[in-house]
């Protein structure tokens, strides 16, 4: 099967021809319809967080199962799925106490001696995150995907397999937010947008967007954004405790620098909690002014939404579908896998909210 | 000739490793792959030189900062 395989960071992918095995008794193999191109993609191709070489990247993916294991029980072939990074094992301490994003079981994984899913020429390929989406197949274990339904059309409910999720999921179970409550969001990329459309189904009082590009603040008041800000011409902060009068109930950091993870923490008012969602560089810390824990300032991170995304996921689709939830926006543009260079380059700029992989 | 050691950068489990004591690396090259979060991550030599000892083994958990090798060079 035909792959982008990432041999070095910083540099080019390239459309490879490599080799998938066959399912064993809890996998699935996926083909995938269509992919999303991540932020956290970036991280991992410009190093900022290391990994295992050669790669193929891409972990926001709907598509059709092809084939399952001898044991594989909950999809068959045909069925329209989600793949998800957090693949739950289902026995731990964290999955039976509802805190399956927090899994850390290796048993997802093929071990060290099994034959790797993806290899080519005999040489593994590592998968990543238990995905590697930006493949025409993708072998996944039966925990990293769910069931959706059919009139859910696929480049959409490729956003939910991580930026809506994370996003939505920071809101509705990292944070809890209330309904009236005040609500800013920093960041908004796919992520920020989708924590801004979170709070509005939440039911938040005052959302306030932050970013320093325009289009994506007018994006922002689609997803349902009370108040942008732009954090180039004004300060940021300022404003916020402002318009807040006295600073917020929720704050969400969707760009992952220590910068920005700060003014998070700075935004609140008494009591309040900031959720930092971006991906901070490995080695960077943050720095808190003390005396502010006093008012009984929070902090704290999110991964993935803190999602139960079997249950989570269907429901976003219900959202979409009855017009909760606002992709169809988000969605920059639609690519080919050969393009995938140019949407990482796009990403990098920050202007565009999200490239969309769609195969043939 | 110096000691260097090779620190992992995150908490993890160790999940392969690469090089046995006695073999040669450049620097960057892969010594082990730990897991963490369902992440493979390559803790990779910080200098050239020969592993003269492996401090962890392969399931063990390590945390961040702790010395999973020493290399001479
Ligand atoms: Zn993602
Ligand atoms: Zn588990």
């Amino acid at each position: 099967m035909k792959a982008a395989v990432l041999r070095e960071q910083n540099k080019p992918m390239e459309i490879e021809d490599v080799e998938i095995s066959k399912p064993g008794p809890r996998e699935v193999l996926v083909r995938p319809v269509a992919m999303g191109v991540c932020h956290s993609d970036l991280h991992f191709l410009n190093g900022s967080y290391p990994y295992m070489l050669p790669t193929i990247l891409g972990h926001e993916s709907a598509g059709i199962v092809e084939a399952v294991g001898r044991d594989v029980t909950y999809v068959k072939k045909g069925d329209h799925v989600i793949t998800c990074l957090s693949a739950f094992c289902g026995h731990c301490d964290k999955c039976l106490t509802g805190h399956m994003s927090l899994c850390s079981s290796p048993e997802v994984s093929r071990k060290a001696e099994e034959e790797p899913r993806i290899s080519q020429g005999g040489q593994p390929v590592h998968q990543f995150l238990n995905l590697s989406s930006f493949a025409e197949l993708m072998l996944i274990h039966e925990h990293a995907l769910v069931k959706i339904r059919e009139d859910m059309p696929m480049d959409r409910a490729a956003l939910i397999g991580c930026s809506t999720t994370t996003g939505v999921g920071a809101v509705f179970h990292t944070a809890g937010v209330e309904p009236g409550t005040k609500v800013a969001v920093i960041g908004c990329g796919g992520v920020g947008l989708a924590a801004i459309n979170g709070a509005a189904i939440a039911g938040a009082g005052q959302i306030i967007a932050v970013d320093m590009v325009d289009s994506k603040l007018e994006l922002a008041k689609i997803m349902g954004a009370t108040h942008t800000i732009n954090a180039g011409k004004v300060d940021a902060v300022g404003e916020v405790i402002e318009l807040t009068q006295g600073g917020c109930d929720y704050t969400f950091e969707a760009i992952g620098l220590k910068a920005t993870a700060e003014q998070a923490f700075k935004m609140l008012g008494r009591g309040g909690v900031a959720t930092v969602i971006g991906m901070i560089p490995i080695g960077t810390n943050i720095e808190l002014h003390g005396v502010e824990l006093l008012a009984e300032k929070k902090i704290q991170g999110s991964n993935m939404g803190s999602n139960r995304f079997r249950v989570d996921m269907p429901r976003f689709v219900d959202f979409y579908l009855n017009g909760k939830l606002h992709l169809d926006e988000v969605i920059s543009k639609r690519i080919k896998l050969s393009d995938i260079n140019d949407a990482m380059e796009a990403l990098k700029t920050g202007q565009d909210a999200r490239h969309v992989i769609m195969m043939d | 000739m110096a000691e260097i050691e090779v620190p992992s950068e995150v908490t993890g489990t160790v999940w392969k490793i690469e090089v046995a004591v006695g073999d040669t690396v450049k620097a960057e090259d892969t010594i082990m792959i730990l897991e963490s979060m369902k992440m493979e991550i390559p803790v990779e030599a910080p200098a050239a030189g020969k592993i003269t000892k492996i401090l962890v083994s392969e399931k063990d958990g390590v945390e961040e900062d702790q010395v999973v090798a020493i290399i001479e060079s």
